[in-house]
């Protein structure tokens, strides 16, 4: 039997595959039905009755099975006597269904009246109104008046928190469940359910905080009325009077595409209103995290700087730009001549574009000739990623296509918490689509839930981990020759190596059983897909890298979509300032640096031959105090950035930056897929791109570069660096292909209308036919294992950076400095919840409250990285990520 | 907390289930927790929640749905007249609203001063065919006239068990 169904549909015919629900067939003919529940991203419910349609299907006698004929010898249609929901119904061969005809246009106006019978029709004042499907069905199938008795409409509290970003009309719900199915289905949080029922029911959530969930805010989005919305939006703006820009998420790498809802403002400065979801189905397919969401609000913070400031008798004050720049130059010119370009030095904070982090290097290599640059402070100080070059990702990479066949190995990430929707996307290939997702870490993740296997090693033994897997799956025989042949050199020396790292041998080390490790060694090699994502628990180790390289590249899983690495990078640009060579010892494409490598960010910030320093976006003062000691003993600083941070509080001259949503650029995301954004709104007036001030200061400096806008400047990278060729701006924001074209709103397509890109991803070594790649393995440090608590430092969503802590409306999401202890161990050390405890190590000690968690297993103890007063940063270090520690009660 | 006693039930109920749906135990269990103090608490509710690997919104939703399950105090007696379309239409409705009124509790149901009943109007229970109708905490009362139920009443108040006045009905 052929897969393809023919079925006519209003008088048309259309072909859809087999089991294709009416629904999408209607669609593809462009004849809408009507829905509410029905959401393509969502199972199936059935609940709302708005999409009932007449069907039919060809008539067959029922003892003979011969076809039933009418006069003229067509086979008679014989239809349901009742209608039936197009979104639950698969379509038939032969079907006939009836979307405008008499019946199924009474029903729809009945549904309409009856979901209509309490609803407050207050769209005059609905945020939803105008773009509202309740109000357009309502408009165009809808009966004019109601019967319903008014004094009987059932009545619930106008503005009901749901929790404390969202905010429930119940008035308005029609029970469709989509909210509740996003949070259970996609989300993996079910904190929302239906209470009671028939005209009692309503949309609750108990969990503690109430709506706990990182994606709180698409809730809103998959609502079809206005019964959820957005507390900082309410009442914001009208849905027509916005333009809508498209824009790229500056949180964290994962580069989800946006469109950022403006609207001039009484004073004629742009304001932005809201920032929302852009479909883009190789990234963010149709979801933001609420750190993306509602993290907009430090745009428009009384805190950001808005003109140039200079220090004057120990005080910084107001200046303008033709003051400070030619102060600028002067001061590094005389370091410069005094003591040696060398002695000057910059960092770059990864949230800057690829065109900002392209003109930091070359103001740095080519004017001031100094290769002390670095873009890792913070979240990733002195991390070496060289898996995206060789073995990242392949081009046409797409998780939301991942599924049945394929393995994803994640190592070391908590991505709930790292990157939000990445871990939808790959919670999503498992419960979904049925990938094999093994999460490997050292403690439980929300991922374990929903990934087939769960192992947890030691930390800091990951690297031998990896080995293992990597030495059982020689030992097994699941090596791809032909693949190595083709792509690598090497093999034959590493696999003396790994004589080393039989899975026996590194059992005990690292905590998982050999049986553990040969199974995930077997699920990988044999899968047709693999993708392994490695995170910041994995550890900053070197062999690491190597291992899971090598891993990738001999059992082929590289160099083709759906195969390949994805390190998971803090921030949303980490990636483009590797690929732009902001790194001492890597040039332009992330070359190797011939001769002697510049200093590293901790290098600078801890010795003294630095005298004068530029730092763009970063703020290192904030994380130790030998930074800010050494910051303060600096001869010159400058400072660009939106706040007065605690560096910028040192420097000598302070200058003013545009916020993403003020500016163009471009952010290479940790696919190393190459995204635009576009300027929604006006900045402070004397604020400048960060690329604009860079190349002013190298005009100083004697340069004549002469760019005009940041498309110039990304003009020049295609020509410097050939990974970068094809990311010329009118590249980047070509429409994409058809097949990709987004859907009505009613469905699952996007409310307003806005450019929707793809972006471009650079090609690896590993899909390059004319380059190998040279497997080399680094032999991990000795793990010798403590029985003293190990303290763990993740990366967290909320966490104390400065952008959330200038943003009000998530602020009680933030993350009270405390650390998290096991059950076990609080018992042992005869603590409660909110009990204080001293944790040291190596002379340094810090004292927090304890929250216990059920998460933790015996033995850990963690303490977010980068939170208020940086306690995990003091004790193990900048570029560690665990340490064993003395824990007692305080 | 479960005591062990309850414990010992709620592993009881559990062999039921396969072990990856302990889900499907959250009426059972919630019956087990329900007899604590007639109505379950937010500490009941985390209990079953916790026991079940379930969340707690959807342990609140199941007792939503189902009218046996109560948040609130209510009276040592639980009156549940059925009000539905098919009793109504043999008077169950007006029934109702008198013996409220009887009771002194307004005509739309609640607990009587003595905290000794609370009754409430409730969808069907099944016993259409006998209506008016209702069910006294877990027994059945049916085709029942304004005295028969007063006759009820006054029996449980004077201390009679409910067994020993069901088993009139
Ligand atoms: S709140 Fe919105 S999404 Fe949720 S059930 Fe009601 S109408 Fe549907
Ligand atoms: S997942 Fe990352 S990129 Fe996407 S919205 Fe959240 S913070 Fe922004
Ligand atoms: S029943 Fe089909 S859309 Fe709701
Ligand atoms: S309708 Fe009253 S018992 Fe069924």
């Amino acid at each position: 039997m052929s897969d393809q169904v023919t079925l006519t549909i209003d008088g048309k015919t259309v072909t859809v595959p087999k089991g294709t629900l009416i629904v999408e067939a209607a669609k593809q003919i462009e004849q809408e039905i009507p829905v509410f529940c029905y959401h393509g991203k969502l199972s199936q419910v059935g609940m709302c009755r708005m999409c009932l349609v007449e069907v039919g299907t060809p008539m067959f006698d029922r003892a003979t099975r011969e076809p039933v004929l009418d006069e003229n010898g067509v086979q008679k249609i014989g239809f349901f006597p009742k209608p039936m929901t197009a979104c639950t119904t698969p379509v038939s061969e032969g079907m006939v269904v009836k979307v405008d005809s008499g019946a199924a246009l009474d029903d729809r106006k009945a549904v309409l009246e009856f979901l209509l019978t309490s609803h407050p029709l207050d769209c005059p004042v609905c945020d939803k109104g105008g773009e509202c499907p309740l109000q357009d069905l309502t408009m165009k199938h809808g009966s004019g008046i109601s019967r319903f008795n008014y004094e009987e409409k059932q009545h619930f509290p106008k503005k009901y928190p749901l929790g404390d970003l969202i905010v429930l009309d119940m008035e308005r719900c029609v029970i469709c469940t989509r909210c509740i199915r996003f949070q259970s289905e996609i989300a993996h949080d079910p904190v929302l359910a239906i209470e009671n029922r028939g005209r009692h029911a309503h949309i609750v959530s108990y969990s503690d905080p109430p709506f706990d969930s990182h994606y709180s805010g698409n809730a809103t989005d998959v609502c079809p009325v206005g019964a959820l919305t957005t507390k900082d939006f309410r009442f914001g703006a009208r849905s027509w009077e916005m333009k809508n820009v498209p824009s790229i998420c500056n949180h964290c790498g994962v580069g989800c595409n946006t469109v950022l809802g403006t609207r001039k403002g009484g004073s004629g400065t742009g304001q932005l209103k809201r920032v929302m979801p852009r479909q883009n189905e190789t990234v963010n397919e149709l979801w933001i995290c609420d750190k993306g969401r509602f993290g907009h609000h430090f745009n428009e913070s009384p805190n950001r700087l808005t003109t140039p400031l200079i220090r004057q008798d120990g005080q910084l004050v107001e200046s303008t730009w033709a003051d400070v720049l030619p102060f600028i130059g002067e001061k590094i010119s005389s370091i410069k001549s005094a003591n040696g370009s060398t002695a000057l030095g910059g960092i770059a904070g990864a949230r800057l574009s690829n065109e900002d982090l392209y003109l930091f290097q070359k103001l740095f290599r080519q004017i001031i000739g100094s290769n002390n640059i670095d873009h890792r402070v913070g979240l990733n100080a002195n991390f070496e990623d060289t898996t995206a070059y060789t073995v990242g990702v392949g081009v046409g990479t797409d998780l939301s296509q991942v599924g049945k066949g394929s393995t994803i190995l994640v190592i070391g990430s908590d991505l709930d918490q790292e990157a939000p929707i990445l871990y939808i996307r790959v919670a999503g290939a498992s419960v979904k689509r049925s990938a094999h997702v093994i999460n490997i870490g050292g403690r439980r993740t929300k991922l374990d839930a929903q990934a087939q296997t769960s192992a947890y090693y030691q930390y800091g033994t990951a690297s031998y981990l990896v080995l293992g897997i990597l030495a059982s799956v020689v030992a097994q025989g699941l090596v791809n020759q032909e693949w190595i042949d083709r792509h690598a050199t090497g093999f034959s020396e590493i696999t003396k190596l790994l004589q080393d790292f039989a899975p026996d041998s590194v059992a005990d080390t690292t905590g998982v059983s050999s049986a553990e490790i040969e199974a995930i060694a077997k699920s990988y090699a044999e899968a047709e897909n693999g993708i392994i994502i490695f995170g910041h628990e994995a550890g900053n180790d070197p062999a690491l890298g190597a291992a899971i390289e090598a891993l990738a590249a001999v059992t082929g899983h590289a160099g083709k979509p759906n195969n390949g690495v994805i390190a998971v990078l803090p921030h949303a640009n980490s990636r483009g300032a590797a690929d732009m060579g902001v790194v001492p010892n890597r040039l332009l494409g992330y070359l190797p640096l011939e001769g002697e490598a510049g200093l590293s960010a901790e290098q600078m910030l801890s010795g003294n031959s630095i005298k004068g320093m530029i730092i763009a976006g970063a703020d290192p003062a904030s994380e130790s105090d030998t930074y800010r000691e050494c910051l303060q003993n600096l001869d010159f600083l400058v400072v660009q950035d939106l706040f007065l941070t605690e560096t910028a509080q040192l420097a000598d001259v302070v200058l003013p930056a545009k916020a993403v949503a003020e500016r163009d650029g471009t952010f290479t995301n940790l696919e190393r897929r190459v995204q635009t954004f576009d300027v929604g709104i006006d900045s402070p007036l004397l604020a400048w791109s960060d690329w604009l001030i860079l190349a002013a200061i190298a005009g100083q400096l004697g340069a004549d570069w002469g760019y005009a806008s940041a498309d110039g400047v990304m003009a020049e990278i295609t020509q410097e660096v050939p990974l970068y060729q094809n990311m010329a701006f009118e590249n980047l924001v070509a429409p994409v292909s058809l097949d990709r074209q987004t859907d009505h709103y009613i469905y699952e397509g996007m409310s307003f209308t806005a450019d929707v890109h793809e972006g471009i991803q650079w090609a690896t070594v590993a899909e390059n036919e004319q380059q190998k790649i040279t497997l080399q393995l680094v032999v991990p440090e000795n793990h010798t294992g403590s029985d003293e608590i190990t303290l763990v430092t993740p990366r967290i969503l909320y966490d104390g950076g400065r952008l959330l802590a200038e943003t009000d409306v998530v602020q009680s999401h933030v993350f009270q400095t405390r650390a998290l202890l096991s059950s076990v161990d609080a018992k042992k050390l005869g603590l409660n919840n909110g009990d204080s405890v001293t944790i040291s190590q190596n002379g340094t000690a810090v004292n927090l409250p304890i929250q216990i968690s059920r998460m933790l297993n015996e033995g850990t103890i963690l303490i977010p990285r980068n939170i208020e007063g940086r306690p995990a940063e003091r004790l193990v270090g900048s570029s560690d990520v665990h340490a064993s520690v003395k824990v007692k009660k305080s | 907390m479960w005591s062990e006693k309850e414990r010992q039930e709620l592993d009881k109920i559990l062999e039921k289930y396969p072990p990856d749906r302990k889900m499907s135990a959250v009426l059972p269990a919630l019956y087990v927790v329900q007899r604590r103090k007639n109505y379950l608490t937010d500490d009941d509710i985390k209990d079953v929640a916790e026991a079940l690997d379930v969340t707690v919104t959807h342990v609140h939703s199941v007792i939503g749905f189902y009218t046996l399950f109560r948040k609130e105090p209510t009276g040592k007696y639980m009156v549940q007249v059925c009000t539905d379309l098919p009793c109504a239409l043999r008077g169950a409705e007006d029934f109702y609203h008198r013996l409220c009124e009887r009771m002194e509790i307004g005509s739309h149901g609640g607990t009587t001063d003595d905290d000794l009943f609370t009754v409430e109007g409730v969808v069907c229970i099944a016993a259409c065919d006998k209506a008016p109708c209702m069910q006294i905490n877990l027994e059945f009362f049916e085709s029942l006239t304004d005295d028969q139920i007063d006759e009820v009443i006054k029996r449980l108040r004077q201390g009679e068990s409910l067994t020993a006045v069901a088993a009139n009905y």
